[in-house]
């Protein structure tokens, strides 16, 4: 029995056993394994493992190729040959070399980029084993949109399937606290205190489904008692130094300003970045049970990820559809003691549906939008790179095809002498595809530095942390690079081969060139669809960049500039007039305001309908506030007035905005008739609440959505159930005049940080810019653009070395048309213009064709926003225009040198 | 093609497996070469020469003597034949000649 502990290389082992004769297979093999085992006891298993390939390809090549080189075998002869040809061409078109050369590295660089790139994002959280068994439980968007998916659950529904679904070998709960202040109380030493921002609280379960690996600790009970927590190592770095961190104790701060004790059991091996759940510190979620006690039984608490492992071999499509009895049985209870309404009327029609999505798809997923425990991809970006990687390799193989073909009359002869000398067609392709297998192998290597090289530029851009070199020790990664080699140099081979091949030496011989120009037709074809790409391309990235520029400076119905934020205001408790007082007597401020909420994200919002009869039910988003922060965002009141906080009265009056007015169903589109209605919650409680002001409708979440219906609830309104929960901020408009330079600001933003620390020193002091904040939602897009930019101008780059490539080959053609018109007295001017009509034509059919493709692109991508910058003809035009005038600048040197040529010289020769 | 002489390296092999008598395998020859030139060798290179040696009829092998350490299986153990033998003699003595033949280094001692 070969020893476990020894595991030798498995391709290796392969490779040689297909490669090397069974007479000697089984004494190497023996060798091979005991040198690796003294290497791996010596040196370890990475030398060990390096050692084996070296040796064992050695071995490969030394008796594998050992009969081959010894024997006067034709084959290598042939391949001998086959190089000898090659080199002897490229050496004497050192520029037709040099230009397909470039163009395949550009090309092969970006597609292995982007290669890479698509391989990260689309393997995320694959290092989970038994992942194809595991689910997420996601659910209807049952606060607004019924016919979208959100992933939170209630706490119930993990409950139910645990009792209904004897399938599920495990269901688990998460709940993400949000940001905790966290602390460590060290003897004799000072306190580290941090604000723990991935913090979730999860049930003993959890490392069932989720083996994340523990570096201290007991998967099976690390998490079972209460007041239990587990962190990550990190984590008990920041908090322990080099001490272990078993069963030391941390505290949390809570809502109530009391601190809550857990002992840390178990440390992690930090989440690997390629994990679409990312936390700090885990707690058991039996640490709340006050709370789970009281609130558990609610389907709509949905703070929850709910987390399934199916037994191996389910039948997935019975078990959808079993869990679906599940909502009906258990949400009645919920919809009835909360809102007052059956389920039937709660649901208003839409199905409760449960779906289960696997984890592995989660991460890339159109829906849901959102992940509450960590990052969420972009599938569009992925496809749309998918396709410009494509893009860029068949524009590459193209330009190739293309030079080659135009050389052909300067191979006509090489080719015509063979077939007389009784070369069989076979040989000939089988020459030309070498070659070009020779070209894409040279430039593939040469990609793969020049991508090794400039992978941390691309990451710097896009934000992500690829690396090359971890691939190139992993035998997939070789074979996928060396089919993809040979596949390329194949399809970019293939046309040139035939082509060349199928000449008849008579009429090269006789000087015919006729053949020369018949590919021409072709030749052309693939030019104008090389353009019609890159233009294509270039007018898409122009509407992405205006697109881009459109958001950043649309009006949002508010000043977004000089408006400055403070969060964590919550912790403070109720009592935070005090810091108002001292904010709102610095001069650097005009206004300062307290929100629940600040925009672009608020994201909180319920049910409520018109006190009227037959009224329907519709989902508001809600914020609240109090008068002044109305003020500082400088809201457009459309009818009534703002709150007044003087008044005790207008504790229960709301403000609504006009899509809210609207919505509630007030006779139309006049948002005056909102002022004097009253509306109350549709759970059926007997509050209702009068509308005292209209605003004007304006962007509180991003942009790229339609303006929902909004309702400001007076800050002291006691009488909604989220009073007093959720996190709160002060918002202060900026004095221009005070605040005039960015090292006025920084004192500012000190004496605030002051002013916090002085009411209470344990809150951190984050704050933002409304404006920034806005820009924010689009980063992934600002990023993805210029990356896309970039992409583009190579791309165009290729097309013009092609085309540079084909204008010196068509200039060498025409020297003798272009000499006798110039002794026939043509201007320069005139040579330069008729030699560059004819590629004209080509740019002029590739415009033709690309405005409506990039049109039917571009409209497409800007339908996902609720704000589209509009698609004006001037961008085509100039894109259009633009890249006309590139490609002429690239052909014009050749023009200019054919047309300068002394007609002496080009015309002696005959 | 017949090759008379001995390359450099072929001696070396050829006398590592007379140091071995009968035991030599490809990583002990590796080894025993290793420690007595002073240089590191790939394993392939050993094998490479054993068999050109074995071609030339101045080495036989036969299977055998498997062991727990190399996942059970055997090795090829070389043994030197007379002719190869003789060959290691017919180098020595030509060095032997030629090392008497220089001059000035007796006339130094």
């Amino acid at each position: 029995m070969p020893n476990k502990k020894f595991n030798t290389p498995k391709l290796a082992n392969w490779l040689a056993a297909k490669c090397i004769n069974k007479m000697y297979l089984e004494e190497f093999l023996g060798d091979l394994q005991e040198i690796y085992e003294d290497r791996m006891l010596v040196k370890g298993k990475r030398y060990a493992r390096f050692m084996y390939w070296i040796d064992a390809l050695h071995l490969l090549i030394g008796f594998s190729s050992f009969s081959l080189f010894k024997t006067q075998s034709n084959n290598t002869m042939m391949i001998k040959n086959m190089f000898k040809i090659a080199w002897r061409n490229a050496i004497r078109q050192k520029q037709f070399t040099v230009l397909n050369l470039l163009g395949l590295i550009i090309g092969i660089s970006i597609s292995l980029t982007i290669g890479l790139f698509i391989h990260h994002e689309t393997t995320y959280d694959t290092f989970l084993p038994e992942i194809d068994q595991i689910y997420r439980v996601n659910q209807p968007n049952i606060w607004s949109d019924w016919t979208a998916q959100m992933s939170n659950t209630g706490p119930n529904v993990a409950v139910a399937l645990r009792e209904e679904v004897p399938e599920f070998e495990a269901v688990t709960r998460i709940m993400s606290l949000g940001s905790q202040i966290t602390n460590y109380k060290a003897e004799a030493k000072k306190d580290k205190s941090f604000e723990e921002s991935a913090f979730f609280a999860v049930e003993n379960n959890f490392f069932e489904v989720f083996p994340f690996e523990f570096s201290e600790g007991n998967p099976k009970t690390a998490i079972e008692a209460p007041n239990s927590m587990v962190i990550t190592q990190s984590t008990a770095e920041r908090y322990f130094g080099y001490e272990s961190a078993i069963g030391k104790t941390l505290e949390v701060k809570q809502w109530d300003n009391t601190w809550q004790s857990f002992v840390v059991t178990g440390v992690l091996v930090d989440v690997p970045s390629k994990s679409h759940l990312q936390f700090d510190v885990l707690v058991s979620l039996n640490s709340y049970q006050a709370q789970m006690d009281r609130d558990g039984w609610k389907w709509i608490w949905t703070a929850f990820g709910t987390y399934a492992k199916v037994n191996d071999g389910t039948n997935m499509a019975v078990l959808n559809d079993k869990i679906q009895a599940i909502p009906p049985k258990y949400a009645p209870a919920t919809t009835e003691r909360i809102f007052n309404q059956s389920f039937e009327e709660f649901t208003a029609g839409n199905p409760w549906k449960l779906t289960l999505q696997p984890v592995k798809e989660i991460y890339l997923s159109e829906e849901p939008p959102y992940n509450a425990f960590g990052p969420v991809g972009n599938p569009q970006i992925v496809k749309v790179f998918i396709a410009i990687g494509i893009l860029v390799l068949v524009l590459s193989c193209i330009n190739f095809m293309n030079l080659s073909t135009a050389r052909s009359s300067n191979r006509a002869k090489e080719v015509g002498i063979r077939k007389v000398l009784g070369s069989e067609r076979g040989t000939l392709i089988k020459q030309f595809i070498f070659e070009s297998t020779l070209f894409v192998a040279i430039s593939t290597l040469a990609a793969l530095f020049i991508v090794n090289s400039s992978l941390g530029w691309f990451n710097a851009i896009s934000g992500k942390e690829l690396l090359l070199t971890p691939y190139l020790s992993q035998p997939v990664f070789i074979a996928v690079l060396l089919v993809f080699v040979l596949l390329l140099g194949f399809i970019a081979g293939s046309y040139p081969a035939f082509y060349l091949s199928s000449f008849k030496p008579i009429q090269v011989f006789k000087g015919k060139m006729s053949a020369g120009f018949k590919g021409k037709g072709i030749r052309n074809g693939l030019v104008v669809f090389q353009f019609t790409i890159s233009m294509t391309l270039i007018i898409c990235t122009f509407f992405v960049q205006k697109q881009l520029n459109y958001t950043s400076n649309l009006d949002l119905g508010f000043a977004k500039e000089n408006v400055l934020q403070i969060g964590n205001i919550e912790q403070m408790g109720f009592d935070t007039e005090r810091l108002k007082t001292e904010l709102a007597a610095m001069p650097a401020f005009s206004k300062v305001g307290k929100s629940f909420g600040v925009p672009p994200y608020v994201d909180s919002g319920d049910r409520y309908k018109s006190t009227e009869p037959e009224a329907p039910v519709v989902a508001l988003s809600n914020l609240r506030v109090e008068a002044d922060y109305l003020e500082v965002l400088g809201l457009e009141f459309l009818a009534g007035r703002n709150f007044d906080q003087a008044l005790t009265t207008d504790k229960y009056k709301v403000i609504l905005n006009e899509e809210a007015v609207k919505v509630l169903g007030w006779g139309g589109d006049d948002p005056t008739n909102g002022v004097g209605q009253f509306v109350a919650l549709a759970s059926g409680s007997e509050d209702k609440f009068e509308v005292i002001g209209v605003v004007k409708n304006f962007n509180f979440n991003s942009v790229r959505q339609e303006i929902a219906p909004l309702i400001f609830i007076n800050i002291d309104n006691d009488k909604v159930w989220d009073y007093g929960a959720g996190l709160s901020f002060y918002s202060m408009r900026l004095n221009p005049q005070v605040v005039a330079n960015p090292d006025d600001l920084q004192a500012v933003l000190d004496k605030v940080e002051a002013s916090i620390k002085s009411v209470d020193a344990t809150i951190p002091f984050e704050y933002s810019f409304l404006d920034e904040d806005f820009e924010n939602t689009f980063q992934e897009e600002s990023r993805m653009s210029l990356v896309l930019n970039i992409f583009t101008v190579m791309a165009l780059i290729i097309a013009c070395l092609g085309l540079f490539g084909l204008a010196a080959f068509s200039a060498e053609q025409r020297l003798k048309e272009l000499g006798i018109r110039k002794v026939l007295g043509a201007k320069i001017s005139e040579l330069v213009v008729l030699f560059s009509s004819e590629f004209t034509k080509l740019f002029l059919i590739a415009m033709v064709l690309a405005s409506p493709i990039a049109y039917f692109l571009v409209d497409q991508w800007l339908s996902d926003f609720a704000n589209r910058t509009p698609i004006h003809v001037w961008v085509f035009a100039v894109s259009t225009l633009g890249t006309l005038a590139i490609a002429i600048v690239t052909i014009s040197y050749q023009s200019l040198r054919a047309a300068h040529k002394n007609p002496v010289d080009t015309l002696r020769s005959e | 093609m017949k090759n008379k002489g001995l390359g450099e390296f072929e001696e070396l092999v050829l006398l590592a497996v007379c140091i071995l008598k009968g035991e030599a395998y490809g990583i002990n020859v590796k080894q025993e070469v290793e420690k007595h030139s002073g240089r590191s060798i790939l394993l392939g290179a050993v094998h490479i020469t054993l068999y050109r040696l074995q071609d030339k009829g101045l080495l036989k092998s036969e299977m055998g003597g498997n062991t727990e350490k190399r996942g059970d299986r055997r090795k090829r153990l070389f043994e030197i034949t007379p002719s190869g033998m003789r060959q290691l003699e017919a180098a020595q003595d030509v060095r032997q000649k030629m090392w008497q033949l220089i001059p000035q280094l007796n006339a130094g001692r």
